[in-house]
């Protein structure tokens, strides 16, 4: 007994103590929903079997009948859209402002950080906000973009199909750029003065010192916030909730919100689950290059 | 081109652009205070002609907003209050030692890091309703949050003991301190303002929180104020100015608090992302 | 005297690597020690081992006759002085002073007159109460020693802690440690990778490598006597000139291996006939004779003059290196004669690297005589 005392007053006894509590809540409330899931997926669940542990096990059923069905691959493209599109808006526009607030002047710093409310506010109150932004007949957006003759016609952007995945892709570059942009004027500061000032005496110009210099020497930290933009994407529902729903008819559906509204609206919780279980082993994938391209900072 | 004329080309450059990136923001705030009609008219105006101050209490009363935001700073402090206690001692034992176990520890951290709620939202539902913490919705909400926006804090708060010297520690043992006070006395003193500026980064998470608290809290008078501006947004609504007005009451504190504390949280948020 | 440091086979491993090797060392109460080493030789694992920061795999630690195996740093009564000093930058001087005081239950008022007369004496008086921010490097230094000083340990630590000071507060301030160290008669053990601050300091060196003692003895000792060949090379600058060379038949002479030129050297004590061998030949120990008149001649290479001293490099064997006091009027490329002092030879087993022979250099005019018959040697004069 004072042998363990002492170990927790002055070695390892401590550590062990300070590390074990906290990882053994991250396995009850994170690690056995993860597996619960994944026997979810194999079970039949229902309203009834909902409160028991001993629900009937059907195989790959629910993976069957899911693929099954019509929306599903519609959903899983409009997903890799959504992805695909948000992360290009959010990097380049961010991108874009992190080059241009490299340049010092005073108060850049500030005004830099200001584009942050974009991802402290609630997602809830950003959708809120976007979908009167994107509103049909009185939206601000439609307006300028009428004013500005992009447009002739109002585009019903919640409510038409070819539509209503761009109003919540919109909605999120937004919210996210700020956050890349961020990252990448940290990645971008990280870079030693001096080797600019080397390439230029070799005699290279703005637009090689970019390509020759800027992009190779932030090749980790793009790596790492490609990834993060991933995970972060893939996270994204609170848009989605309040802007189309997932409407009309699943034209704005995305797996992330799916998977919640088969459990949550449709009460099919074994579908949720599967749906669960597809996403989640994508998005540890994603998951592992983010860790691997930030590796040696983690190793220190 | 001398150097005052350039400085200040970029900062009007700069203003404009933070201006377009803004505009939605300033959008809520005009809409609120715009009149039904006003709201509606062709061409929008971007100033309000008649503000309309009396809608903020006229929400607030019709809304019920106090009992929602009352619900939010509980549900946000419990997390934060659960996150902090448990995860302030897991940053630190990650951050002082460089092993094998560490870096497995840290792996399985930053994976349970990117599981989004909307998909681990089902089976701790299930899971939850068969444990009977759907009685307490509130709590259950605060522990999957918990286990949600933890991995993210231990992230942050380990950067912040890594920039802690370890000479400090030692030389307190040295000096006759246990491990514990040692903790107490040198090292988390130091880390203290790390520590606080990540607290009120998952404090503003957990303030905007809806997933879980949408799908677990199914009695009105315990929701937060997420679940209600979803409520109150429903499908085919007009009342744009009242629900911009909720928002704006939503969300100004965090606003307010973020550009308060702006240089603090973007270099805390900086230093845990990347490293 | 007693034993104030006992170590007994002392061992510690981190994971498969082995840091320290069977480590005995035995240091008497009131001495000044210095663990001197290349780094990564385990001198600062051993430093921290006697903390208890570090905790030992195998074998016996005793600090004042207590067994220290187990027992953890707060325990042990010995003050550290860290490299970065590790001043607590929340407090300002007089709380890091007081602190080791304040955990102990030490009464405040008792604990700030402690303070107060450290502070007389090392001259901090004045920075009281300033934070560790506001002072400069050497100011940060002397808040360190005090912060070891108030406590009377029982032993004091030092992990090189004079390498963050520029060169010339360096010197002064290892005179000023030493000083201290002989007012408070305290035991002390002082890591350092710099050998002119261990054979400037110290009482007793020890010299590491590779987790293990190569020596340990009497400052002058080492430089006179060492006992292999790292331990050569390592203690004297500039360091040791080594040549490889083969005892002749008759077991009195050295043929010098110089690539292109041969040189014999006379020997001082007899060692195995036909033994291949390094000869060890410190640069102020070499004279420069006109060409031909030496035991060997060079044309000169490099030649650095610090003022005091005159460096020169030979142009054909770039590692052989000869000190001049005082200025020189070799020139490059000219050809100089060198004259060695037989006794001044340090001979090293060429396979092993240990010391062959009892030759002492402060026994050469003693030997000087009997290496008259060889011509070379019969150019050197005792001066």
């Amino acid at each position: 007994m004072k042998r363990i005392l002492s170990s927790i007053t002055d070695g390892r006894g401590f550590d062990v103590g300070l590390v074990s509590l906290p990882l053994a809540f991250l396995f009850v409330l994170s690690g056995l929903p993860l597996v619960y899931n994944v026997v979810m997926s194999f079970q039949e669940v229902d309203m009834f079997s909902l409160g028991s542990f001993s629900r009937p096990f059907v195989g790959f059923k629910n993976y069957i009948d899911l693929f099954g069905q019509p929306e599903t691959w519609p959903i899983l493209l409009n997903t890799a859209i959504f992805v695909t599109a948000s992360i290009a808006g959010q990097f380049l526009i961010g991108f874009g402002l992190a080059l241009f607030f490299w340049v010092s002047f005073p108060g850049a710093s500030w005004l830099r950080g200001l584009f942050l409310v974009s991802w402290v506010m609630p997602g809830l109150v950003v959708g809120a906000i976007w979908n009167w932004i994107l509103s049909g007949d009185f939206g601000v957006l439609n307006f300028l973009l009428r004013e500005t003759g992009v447009i002739s016609g109002n585009i019903f952007w919640r409510s038409d199909p070819s539509y209503s995945l761009w109003a919540v892709i919109i909605a999120n570059i937004w919210l996210g750029t700020s956050f890349n942009m961020i990252l990448l004027s940290v990645g971008l500061s990280g870079i030693p003065k001096d080797l600019y000032e080397a390439a230029e005496l070799d005699g290279a110009n703005a637009f090689q010192r970019f390509w020759t210099i800027t992009l190779p020497m932030m090749r980790s930290t793009i790596g790492a916030i490609v990834a993060l933009g991933l995970i972060f994407t893939l996270q994204q529902f609170d848009l989605f909730a309040a802007i189309t729903s997932g409407g009309p008819n699943n034209t704005s559906n995305v797996t992330q919100y799916w998977a919640w509204d088969l459990s949550f609206r449709q009460y099919d919780f074994a579908k949720g689950a599967t749906i669960s279980v597809i996403m989640i082993v994508f998005v540890m994938f994603a998951s592992v290059v983010y860790v691997r391209s930030t590796r040696h900072e983690v190793r220190g | 081109m001398s150097d005052t004329f350039r400085n200040r080309l970029m900062l009007a450059v700069a203003l404009v652009l933070a201006a377009i990136y803004l505009f939605p923001l300033y959008w809520m705030y005009i809409t609120a205070l715009k009149t039904g009609s006003a709201m509606f008219a062709t061409p929008p105006k971007f100033w309000p002609s008649e503000p309309q101050w009396s809608i903020y209490a006229h929400v607030w009363e019709s809304r019920n907003m106090g009992r929602y935001l009352w619900n939010s700073l509980v549900i946000a402090f419990g997390s934060v209050a659960l996150i902090a206690v448990l995860g302030v001692g897991c940053a630190y034992v990650l951050a002082r030692y460089r092993n094998v176990w560490v870096d497995i520890g840290l792996f399985l951290i930053l994976m349970l890091q990117v599981l989004p709620a909307s998909l681990m939202v089902t089976p701790i539902f299930v899971g939850f309703s068969q444990v009977g913490l759907l009685d307490t919705p509130r709590l259950a909400v605060i522990l999957a949050i918990a286990a949600k926006s933890m991995p993210f804090f231990v992230v942050l708060v380990r950067a912040t003991f890594m920039s802690v010297p370890m000479e400090l520690e030692e030389a307190a043992l040295v000096d006759g301190n246990s491990r514990i006070g040692a903790f107490f006395n040198i090292v988390l003193p130091l880390a203290r303002n790390g520590i606080l500026v990540s607290a009120i980064l998952i404090f503003m998470q957990a303030f905007g929180e809806f997933v879980y608290s949408k799908s677990m809290i199914q009695a009105v008078e315990l929701q937060p104020a997420s679940v209600g501006l979803n409520t109150f947004m429903g499908p085919n609504t007009n009342e744009w100015n009242n629900i911009m007005a909720y928002a704006t009451i939503y969300v100004t504190p965090i606003l307010a608090a973020f550009i308060l504390l702006q240089r603090r949280i973007v270099s805390g948020l900086t230093s845990g992302a990347l490293k | 005297m007693t034993l104030q440091i006992e170590l007994n086979g002392v061992n510690k491993f981190y994971g498969s690597y082995h840091a320290l090797k069977n480590i005995d060392l035995a240091i008497e109460e009131g001495t000044f020690v210095a663990l001197v080493g290349p780094s990564g030789c385990g001198k600062s694992t051993l430093l921290r081992s006697l903390a208890g920061l570090e905790k030992i795999s195998a074998g016996e630690m005793k600090i004042a006759g207590a067994r220290m195996n187990d027992v953890p740093p707060r325990k042990r009564d010995v003050a550290m002085v860290f490299q970065s000093y590790a001043l607590y930058p929340h407090m300002t001087v007089e709380e890091n002073l007081t602190y080791s005081l304040r955990i102990r239950g030490v009464k405040k008022a008792e604990a700030l007159r402690a303070a107060a007369e450290v502070a007389t004496t090392t001259g901090l008086s004045h920075l009281m109460k300033r934070y560790p921010r506001e002072l400069s490097g050497g100011q940060r230094q002397r808040v360190a020693m005090s912060r070891a000083i108030i406590r009377h340990p029982k032993a004091f630590l030092f992990d090189e802690p004079l390498s963050n000071l520029d060169a010339a507060l360096r010197v002064h301030m290892r005179k000023e440690i030493r000083a201290l160290h002989d007012r408070l008669g305290a035991t002390s053990v002082y890591v350092t990778h710099d050998q002119i601050e261990a054979m400037t300091m110290a009482d007793h060196v020890v010299v590491m490598r590779d987790g293990i003692i190569e020596q340990q003895g009497r400052p002058l000792d080492l430089y006179d006597r060492p006992a292999n060949r790292f331990v050569a090379g390592f203690i004297g600058s500039p360091a040791m000139n080594f040549i490889p060379a083969v005892v002749e038949q008759d077991g009195r002479h050295l043929a010098l291996d110089l690539g292109a030129t041969q040189a014999r050297l006379a020997l001082v004590e007899t060692v195995p006939a036909g033994a291949s061998v390094t000869v060890g030949i410190r640069p102020e120990h070499i004279r420069i004779v006109g060409a031909g008149q030496g035991a060997l001649d060079i044309p000169v290479g490099v030649v650095e003059s610090t003022g005091s001293a005159t460096y020169i490099t030979s142009a054909t064997q770039p590692e052989l290196m000869v000190v001049e006091t005082g200025r020189s009027a070799a020139v490059g490329g000219e050809l100089i004669g060198l004259a060695i002092d037989p006794a001044q030879l340090h001979l090293f087993d060429a396979e092993t690297g240990n010391r062959l022979g009892i030759g002492r250099a402060h026994e050469s005019e003693k030997f000087a005589p009997r290496a008259a018959p060889h011509p070379a040697a019969a150019t050197f004069s005792p001066s």
